[in-house]
């Protein structure tokens, strides 16, 4: 069972273009909103040492933007 | 698989232009890395859009997308890497390795948010600088932040930031501020905005994370910096028409030359609707009149 965790702002469409692309694909997310969530939002900059969404975790993996290619491999997507 | 058409872009124009082609039954794909393009970035309402007396960018990105996803076009969210035409058929390819082909190509991507060209700027980008406000603006809770252009982008930039930052710096390269005056007193209004004219970027400076920017105080030629945890750049956009070389002539400013009447380039089905061509009025209704007048070409050169 994969375990997926999308972390997002509000009104940013790349996260939604990205969420999208998961539940296409089979993957029901609930976006975790880090303007609110301080303790998400610590954790994505800390794993990340990035400060900019969207960010998915796949299995302990972080992945930051929406790379096709590298979610596509984590998540077995064929494409 | 050979489409009809492959529309490379998702604003305004590229998203009209898959609703139209839609309507015309044209076997389409849209290539778009995200749907929006600069309204994506866009932090205050749109109050100049027909149908509504005003509505976020965020919201009509939305209703755009999903009327052409209701009508079945196809979609591909990645970034365009090559486009190239032989024998009469255009080769699209993507970053993740994807190869597509169409008969036509309505080239829809717009401008890109103009970079600033200083040390710094790219070691930092997602580390601190950014070029979108809305999606990251809401990471700089309580932070220091600095703004870089002074136009209305930047000001607008600043009255969403006001939701956030603790402290607004606004950089302007000019003498005098080029904002609109609404913005310039929605934006000042929370107290939290210093503007400071006359600056010139010279670099930004940090650890792993942003920590300051150089500029120099063209008043007093001499350089001073300034201790921020992110910069927001705002400093225009430029046409992204790259891909676009040898296939279509560019002016000065790497606009795509474009037949008025029909979108079209020099090369035989591929039209440039949209701020990625040379015409002066850059507006969201004007982009998506004309990606409906490209799809209208693009099926007269089919037929």
């Amino acid at each position: 069972m994969n375990k997926v965790r999308l972390f997002s702002t509000p009104i940013c469409p790349y996260c939604m273009t990205l969420k999208r692309f998961l539940e296409e694909n089979g993957f029901e997310v609930e976006p975790i909103d880090v303007s609110s969530n301080e303790e998400a939002q610590k954790e994505m900059v800390e794993k990340t040492q990035q400060t900019t969404v969207p960010v998915l975790e796949i299995n302990g993996n972080w992945v930051v933007g929406f790379d096709r290619k590298k979610i596509c491999e984590l998540l077995n997507i064929s494409d | 698989m050979e489409y009809d058409l492959i529309i490379i872009g998702g604003g305004p124009a590229g998203m009209t232009a898959g609703i139209y082609s839609a309507r015309q039954k044209m076997k389409t794909l849209v290539i778009a890395k995200a749907f929006g393009g600069q309204m994506a970035n866009k932090s205050v309402d749109i109050e100049n859009y027909p149908g509504f007396e005003k509505i976020s960018g965020f919201e009509l990105i939305q209703k755009l997308e999903e009327q052409m996803r209701n009508k079945g076009v196809e979609v591909f969210n990645d970034e365009v890497v090559s486009l190239k035409k032989e024998n009469d058929v255009f080769s699209v390819s993507t970053k993740s390795g994807k190869l597509f082909q169409s008969k036509t190509v309505i080239f829809a991507t717009g401008a890109e948010p103009r970079k600033l060209s200083v040390p710094g700027e790219k070691e930092y980008v997602g580390r601190g600088v950014s070029y979108c406000t809305t999606c990251d603006g809401p990471l700089f809770n309580n932070k220091v932040v600095a703004i870089i252009g002074g136009g209305d982008a930047g000001f607008e930039a600043a009255i969403f930031l006001n939701n956030y930052a603790k402290k607004i710096y606004i950089l302007e390269y000019g003498e005098l501020i080029r904002a609109g005056k609404d913005n310039q007193d929605k934006a000042l209004s929370s107290g939290k905005v210093k503007i400071i004219t006359s600056a010139e970027l010279k670099e930004i400076k940090g650890e792993v994370f942003v920590k300051s920017i150089i500029y120099k105080d063209k008043k007093i030629n001499e350089e001073k910096s300034l201790e921020v945890d992110g910069v927001f750049v705002a400093a225009g956009y430029e046409p992204a028409t790259h891909l676009l070389e040898g296939l279509v002539d560019l002016n000065d400013k790497k606009e795509a030359i474009v037949n008025f009447e029909t979108l079209e380039t020099k090369t035989s089905g591929l039209f440039v609707p949209g701020d990625a061509n040379f015409g002066k009025v850059k507006q969201i209704v004007v982009a998506c009149g004309e990606g409906a007048t490209a799809v209208i070409h693009a099926y007269k050169y089919l037929n």
